[in-house]
């Protein structure tokens, strides 16, 4: 117990000392700040960007660019009209991959897509050292971005954050309705009821570290399937 | 073996010596300034973007104690756990603290530049707990017992060929010049640290102080693993992290990637705030945040040195420096190398110990033009190069050009503030035309000696390195205001 203390009385040492010396380095700057400012410039109610008139778009030009901009990153993307379809396209991907395994979320839209068959083995909330075993993860997901083509992921809503990220390929489903334009929109919409993680996805693992040569699928999936529902 | 900030000057001519060196930044210049060129092309208003950014991190820090115990007590509330650190060894020391208590053997890293200020992996290595680095870049200079060269891509230094053999001695494959066989065998053996690993340590890109949310950029998703799958997640970052509001990241996430490696968005994002709520959730079971200052809360003493802190290690600058581009970043001697770390490096560790870091610098202004948070690190060169001759840092060992300290600090004061407003600059302008009556040849400010040097003690030693151009007879903006707006005016202009 006597060394919990002591780590805390350190602890509560440390912290005041910080506090204290950002607080005293800042009141050594003000007599130099104004002068500063006003080389610099300083606008205290803060800066106003310039952002063209966006048009409304509807859900089906939403998806549109949405799947373009994923493209663009190397995702691969469709949109269908409705559940049916959405299940049709699943069950397509699954048997060009030919998986042995296949890790799905506790979304009930996924539930409904993925056909159960004697020959795949289909794990629900998968365990972390079951999902290196997986083939494919299948998740929804809670909005879309857009102008970016990203996937957007709330912890709260759904069990995705690892069946997304540890099998090699990952299968996401979502809905048209759920496609916002902008970043600045869907940080809004993420910030009303914060999931306690909130995992962004544009497009396949990447890295750059060789000669600055890309390659894919580094520790994340190496292959992202969209497919959107126009419903 | 690894170099130090103190003999910049020597490791630079090496450097320019090594043609290996040379051929692995080749592609720096093309690749990622040309990326950048376009993704910025993407927003619609980059200049008020960067604008936004610079004020908001400026008004963030001109208040960071209250900004930095509003994020504590939000995460707090979210169940995030909190320890302080004045200093590097102070956080080894708790992050050291945490592991043993846990009985932690098997530890994940992804990247993370204050863990490196720190030296944490020699901290932890010294007492027998073995951190794997699982950034490709930092993975394959872990592998080599080096350091990073580049604070985005730190294996920059190094070729295809040396990697491939790296891989061929330490981890037995068969040599192979493909990237994707590489890449392929790092994920490979990675996948069981990332299995066992009984803690992940992590950095942090912004901490947001109306949520306690902390956010992690990356494109690889060893963050996303590292942050996700052990029991404990351990997030080490330095106190100039915070921005005010949620909203603040709009700005943040469209400045960050496509300044940093050209892309709209990078693959992902973790955008963390708290603990899980319930035992079956997935994520880690707690997590702990090691607030560090080492040496931040110093550089707030001054708004030139301040702007230090709003650096979001994008490594633009880096990218666009013709002296890191020549160099190369071990030569800096820091962790953090090119404009940035010129200017971080000796606030960081002492300005004596880096006396020549701000003279490593053209002052060609290519940094200042790409940083997405508008630091003027010009400006701050200039303003510790001053503090260098008149000796109000660095300590008072004896110094051979003490003579010259005063003159030279005060035109270096002078010169930075010249280039700090246009109305200073004009009169800048009037008194060089004056001085420099003494010094010009061929107009050009050529190398000042004998004589005329010994009565301009401040250009002595400087203009010895480089030839500036004479300052004109009339300047643009004096014929612009004279007239030369007027369509009439210009035959005489052009009749000069
Ligand atoms: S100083 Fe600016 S350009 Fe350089 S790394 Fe920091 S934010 Fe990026």
């Amino acid at each position: 117990m006597t060394e919990v203390n002591g780590q805390t009385v350190k602890q509560d040492e440390a912290r005041k000392a910080i506090l204290s010396s950002i607080r005293a380095h800042l009141a050594t700057s003000a007599p130099f700040d104004a002068d500063w400012r006003e080389h610099h410039g300083y606008a205290s109610e803060g800066v106003a960007v310039w952002e063209p008139i966006r048009m409304a778009m509807s859900s089906a030009a939403l998806a549109h660019v949405f799947c373009a901009n994923l493209e663009s990153v190397g995702g691969h993307c469709t949109v269908v009209a409705d559940e049916t379809e959405a299940a049709k396209q699943v069950g397509k991907i699954i048997d060009q991959l030919d998986p042995r395994r296949i890790a799905i979320s506790n979304s009930e839209l996924i539930g409904r897509l993925v056909e159960r068959n004697a020959a795949v083995e289909i794990v629900e909330n998968a365990h972390a050292e079951y999902l290196f075993d997986c083939d494919l993860g299948v998740t929804s997901a809670q909005w879309a971005i857009a102008e970016t083509g990203t996937l957007v992921l709330e912890s709260d809503r759904e069990s995705h954050r690892l069946t997304s990220l540890v099998p090699p390929v990952h299968l996401c489903v979502l809905r048209a309705a759920d496609i916002r334009q902008t970043l600045g929109e869907i940080l809004e919409l993420a910030s009303r009821d914060l999931s306690r993680t909130v995992t962004f996805i544009t497009g396949a693992s990447r890295t750059s570290d060789i000669e600055l040569t890309l390659a894919i699928g580094v520790h994340g999936p190496g292959e992202l399937h969209v497919i959107v529902i126009a419903d | 073996m690894h170099l130090t900030s103190e003999t910049f000057d020597q490791n630079a001519r090496d450097a320019l010596r090594d043609p290996v060196l040379h051929g692995a930044l080749r592609n720096l210049a093309d690749n990622f300034v040309e990326r950048r060129r376009a993704a910025i092309a993407s927003v619609d208003d980059w200049e008020g973007l960067r604008e936004k950014a610079r004020v908001i991190k400026e008004q963030t820090l001109c208040h960071l104690d209250r900004y930095l115990l509003q994020f504590v007590e939000n995460a707090e509330k979210a169940g995030v756990k909190f320890h302080w650190a004045r200093d590097g060894k102070e956080a080894c020391g708790i992050v050291l603290n945490l592991l043993k208590k846990r009985g932690a053997k098997h530890v994940v890293k992804s990247k993370s530049m204050a863990t490196e200020e720190i030296h944490l992996n020699a901290a932890l290595e010294a007492e027998g707990i073995e951190p794997v680095e699982t950034d490709l870049g930092e993975w394959i200079i872990q592998l080599a017992g080096e350091t990073p060269s580049h604070i985005v891509v730190p294996a920059i230094h190094k070729t295809k060929a040396q990697i491939a053999d790296l891989f061929v001695d330490k981890v037995g494959i068969e040599k192979t010049d493909d990237v994707d066989v590489l890449t392929r065998t790092a994920r490979n053996i990675l996948r069981q640290r990332f299995a066992e690993a009984e803690v992940g340590i992590s950095g942090v890109n912004f901490g947001v102080a109306e949520t306690g949310t902390i956010v992690i950029l990356e494109n690889e998703g060893n963050i996303r693993l590292t942050t996700g799958l052990p029991k404990t997640h351990i997030a080490v970052m330095g106190i100039e992290k915070i921005i005010p509001k949620f909203a603040d990241l709009d700005v943040f996430l469209k400045l960050l990637p496509r300044s940093g490696t050209g892309q709209r968005l990078t693959a992902y994002q973790s955008i963390i705030t708290g603990v899980k709520r319930n035992v079956t959730d997935e994520g880690p079971d707690e997590i702990h945040i090691v607030l560090m200052d080492n040496g931040r809360s110093r550089m707030l003493a001054h708004p030139v040195t301040r702007q230090s802190l709003a650096c979001i290690r994008c490594g633009a600058c880096l990218n666009a420096c013709p002296v890191y581009q020549q160099v190369g970043g071990h030569a800096y001697g820091s962790v953090y190398p090119g404009p940035i770390g010129a200017v971080i490096t000796p606030q960081l560790i002492g300005i004596s110990k880096a006396k020549q870091l701000p003279y490593a610098s053209s002052l060609c202004g290519a940094c200042r033009e790409v940083c997405p948070v508008k630091i003027d690190i010009p400006e701050l060169l200039l303003h510790l190069r001053a503090e260098i001759t008149d000796g109000t840092a660095g300590g008072a060992e004896s110094n051979p050009q003490r003579k010259r300290k005063f003159t030279e600090s005060l035109a270096f004061r002078m010169y930075g503030f010249a280039w700090s407003g246009p109305v200073s600059y004009g009169l800048g302008i009037k008194a060089a035309r004056l001085m420099q009556k003494l010094v010009v040849r061929d107009g050009r400010i050529g190398k000042v000696s004998g004589f005329v040097a010994k009565l301009l003690p401040p250009l002595g030693a400087w203009t010895a390195w480089r030839d500036a151009p004479a300052v004109a007879e009339r300047s643009f903006r004096e014929q612009w205001r004279d007239g030369l707006g007027n369509n009439s005016q210009w035959s005489v202009v052009s009749g000069q």
